[in-house]
């Protein structure tokens, strides 16, 4: 029942033809209209000497002015760094450590005892950073500091934690995978649930142990989860998580070199001016990188097997 | 800054914009005529009280005001007060909305750029968006007839001085208030371990030194940190209004009005000196290791017992020094003032100060309000103090007692942008104890002690034209300077050397030109007039 007719005639008729689905679809396409599409006009903003008066539209145009101050820092090239390479680390762990965790947890049996692994594991998603930033700081003040308390129990010598920036990157990443192990593992859990059990009695069959079942058949049945989940989370590696790096390294200056990223840096050099046009432009800055980056990677996923890819 | 910045994060979460409506429901009685009769008595403005009474206020409108702070329990209850007497006066409601103090840093500028059309709210200099929110057009200017006309009362309290410092690109954005703040801050010391140590006072930078090391050597922490106001202003200098960080970055010598130069404090040989003593006492455990990620308040220290010493302005010194004494009666902490010998600067006026949104429907009557709040004693005792015979008692005509602090609170309800010395009722104290007298001496020598005026006292540096190199430099002295101050780096003059090369990169002799232009034709247009 194939209709020939082209044309808005056509177009029309389809448009009734499917009317309900679109009904469907309509929330979800103006929501994104709305909250995605629409807010990125505001990146005029970036290119404007912002003022009151005139708004987001009728302020004067700037130029590439407001983009200057970050690469005039001198900071620009060292926060770029730590952003990106802050970003690889917590992807890379934390989907290691998520895949570890729901394989982990399918592997236990005993119901009530996985329940309650998994509900304390997902507690920490839900504890904001303000307060892992005071928990962090009672486990390594070097005064009250719980870590310390231990040290010197042992009489050993205290090691003073916030001015040593060495460390920071370890404990970053310690809470980061603390707090995200729980929200991250339920995807990949939904994907192994997914797998047909079938697969798994002809491998016990075959005479495949758990090692083998797990390597062999889960990791590789799940692996277009991972990519997906990869690949969306590479789309954000040039911006930081300021709540994160904000609360638990705070004004510490002695750790910058180590903790500063692209956020922290524009909040502390924004906060006392309040110019729009300038965060903006940061903003956009993190924007386009962010993009090319999800392009590049995203056809370099293309290349290996087309089926992986995001669009 | 960095204290209210972390709390910022921990109170947005849960501060939700809920705003109260206060109980102005304008019950008819606004008939025109009533108000002339009990217009302006307030100040004696009685030749302009003529004018202001000819304004018309036939039309009943509904301002809005945004403080800074909590709503204390009693607010609505003193602000229904106070909306009765506006609404016989000038005919208006007054609604009351608070910007938390870790919210008001970031959606201070939202009100803004939101457009909304509240009619006034609080500002001051530096501390609280002034520059930013005229550099941006947030404000409404203020004309001189303007303030004539409809704030008589107003303009007949606050001296030139204050309006001149009020003064950007030669127009006023704010009504400042009108108190003699001093600018330095003294020190509340526990009186028990300066006897410990046999130290009996502590007057000159030297003393203060001798009791931190003392402190260390006893084991309790001295104090909460940097000294670096304290020390600067020992040699008598002070910051400049909007210079980077809040000013610290450049300094001048406030006590010699001829000298006219500006100290970039990486080419001061006292900020060098500065930075080897704080490592010193930083080495020798006057303060904790952990002090830039430090979340306690100012007076944490000193109220748990933690350290030996809180730096802040005479008043609050006073009260968390009477707090630390009830709780703890055997420390006998006292208030000394560590620049004793140095003539005292008084704050700028614009310190505390109201704006009018310049998206305001009904900027003459919220002038007019304004007028209320700075000149009618009873609005000014309602708003600073409560309800008298609930929060306060009247002592003669200029004092008050304390009868319940706990849902109002003196002074506490942002209530300083309407400051005026000349109605301000003092508290009547029955028990003096030493503290006491100890308080009432210093502020007699403050007030004895003024300094002369420096024509860089009312300056304030415009950062619009070298806005880049500004955020470039706020961005590029995080690694250095909060490190150096808390003398917490490994070797001072090899981290000086750091910063000054980071911030020459950042363009710092830019904003260093630009300041030293502006500056020189300000003291032109200040010789002329």
């Amino acid at each position: 029942m194939k209709t020939k007719k082209s044309g808005f005639k056509g177009f029309l008729k389809k448009l009734y033809m499917y009317r309900a689905f679109l009904l469907m679809l309509a929330p979800a396409v103006i929501y994104t209209l709305i909250f995605a599409y629409y807010p990125m006009t505001g990146i005029v903003m970036a290119f404007k000497k912002y003022n009151y008066a005139g708004g987001i539209w009728g302020s004067p145009w700037n130029g590439f002015e407001n983009f200057k101050f970050f690469f005039l820092s001198g900071q620009a090239g060292l926060v770029t760094r730590n952003t990106v390479l802050y970003n690889a680390l917590f992807i890379a762990v934390n989907t290691i450590a998520q895949i570890a965790a729901a394989i982990l947890l399918t592997e236990i049996h005993n119901k009530y005892f996985r329940k309650i692994t998994q509900s304390l594991m997902f507690l920490p998603y839900f504890i904001s950073w303000v307060i892992v930033g005071v928990m962090a700081f009672n486990i390594f003040s070097s005064d009250y500091g719980f870590l310390n308390r231990i040290l010197t129990f042992f009489g050993k010598e205290k090691v003073s934690f916030y001015t040593t920036p060495e460390v920071w990157p370890f404990i970053l990443l310690f809470f980061s995978v603390w707090k995200g192990i729980g929200y991250g593992s339920v995807m990949y859990l939904a994907a192994i649930m997914g797998i047909d059990t079938s697969i798994y009695e002809a491998a016990k069959i075959d005479g495949a142990n758990v090692f083998q079942r797990i390597f062999k058949v889960t990791i590789p049945m799940i692996m277009p989860t991972t990519v997906i989940l990869l690949l969306l989370s590479v789309g954000g590696i040039f911006k930081g998580n300021f709540d994160m790096f904000y609360n638990l390294v705070g004004g510490n200056g002695l750790l910058y070199n180590y903790t500063d990223v692209i956020d922290t840096l524009t909040f502390r050099a924004l906060i006392s001016s309040n110019d729009f046009g300038m965060s903006a432009a940061v903003g956009l800055y993190q924007s386009v990188l962010c993009f090319v980056t999800i392009l590049l990677v995203n056809k370099l996923v293309g290349l290996y097997d087309k089926d992986y890819t995001l669009f | 800054m960095r204290k209210a910045m972390k709390k910022l994060a921990a109170i947005s979460l849960t501060a939700a914009m809920a705003g109260t409506m206060l109980a102005g429901c304008g019950n008819g009685n606004s008939d025109a005529n009533s108000k002339s009769t009990d217009s302006k008595e307030s100040s004696g403005a009685s030749s302009e009280s003529g004018a202001a009474s000819a304004v018309d206020t036939s039309e009943h409108v509904d301002l809005t005001m945004y403080l800074i702070g909590e709503r204390t329990p009693d607010f609505d209850e003193v602000y229904g007060k106070i909306n009765e007497i506006l609404e016989k006066k000038l005919n208006c409601s007054l609604n009351v909305e608070f910007l938390s103090w870790g919210e008001h840093d970031t959606k201070y500028s939202l009100l803004f750029s939101s457009q909304e059309n509240f009619d006034l709210i609080f500002t001051a200099s530096s501390w609280c968006h002034y520059e930013q929110t005229v550099a941006l057009g947030g404000f409404a200017p203020l004309s001189e007839d303007f303030i004539k006309t409809y704030a008589p009362g107003i303009w007949d309290v606050v001296p030139k001085v204050a309006w001149d410092q009020a003064k950007i690109d030669g127009k006023i954005y704010m009504v400042p208030n009108y108190a003699n703040e001093f600018g330095q801050d003294v020190i509340a010391v526990r009186g028990d371990l300066m006897k410990k140590y046999g130290i009996d006072k502590i007057s000159s930078w030297d003393d203060l030194v001798k009791f931190y090391k003392a402190c260390a050597a006893d084991g309790i922490y001295a104090g909460q940190g940097e000294l670096w106001f304290t020390y600067f202003q020992s040699k008598g200098y002070s910051i400049t209004g909007g210079a980077p960080q809040g000013g610290e970055l450049v300094l001048y010598n406030m006590q010699d009005p001829n000298d006219l130069e500006f100290k970039y404090i990486l080419d001061w040989d006292g900020f060098r000196d500065y930075c080897h003593q704080m490592k010193e006492l930083a080495d020798a455990g006057c303060w904790s290791k952990d002090i830039l990620n430090s979340t306690d308040e100012r007076q944490t220290g000193l109220l748990t017992g933690k350290t030996a010493t809180l730096i802040w302005n005479l008043g609050s010194c006073m009260t968390y020094a009477k707090q630390a004494n009830a709780e703890h009666p055997d420390w006998n902490v006292t208030i000394v003032d560590p620049n004793a010998s140095q003539p005292k600067k008084v704050n700028s006026y614009i310190n505390n100060g109201v704006g009018i949104n310049a998206n305001s429907k009904h900027k003459e009557r919220a002038m007019m309000v304004l007028n209320e709040f700075y000149t009618n004693p009873e609005v000014y005792d309602l708003a600073m103090l409560g309800i008298e015979g609930k929060h306060w008692e009247a002592v003669g005509d200029n004092q008050y007692k304390v009868i319940d602090e706990s849902g109002y609170g003196v002074s506490k309800n942002c209530n300083w942008g309407w400051n005026n010395a000349k109605i301000q009722r003092t508290e009547f104290i029955e028990n003096r104890t030493p503290l006491d007298d100890t308080y009432d001496a210093l502020k007699e020598a403050f007030n004895n002690n003024i300094k002369p005026e420096h024509v860089y006292d009312g300056f304030n540096f415009d950062a619009t034209k070298v806005s880049t190199q500004f955020a470039a430099v706020e961005a590029a002295l995080g690694n250095y300077y909060s490190p150096l101050k808390n003398g917490l780096v490994d070797d001072v003059d090899k981290t000086i050397e750091e910063m000054k090369a980071a911030l020459e990169s950042a363009g710092i002799k830019d904003v260093l030109d630009e300041m030293n232009r502006q500056a020189a034709e300000y003291v032109a247009k200040k010789k002329a007039n």
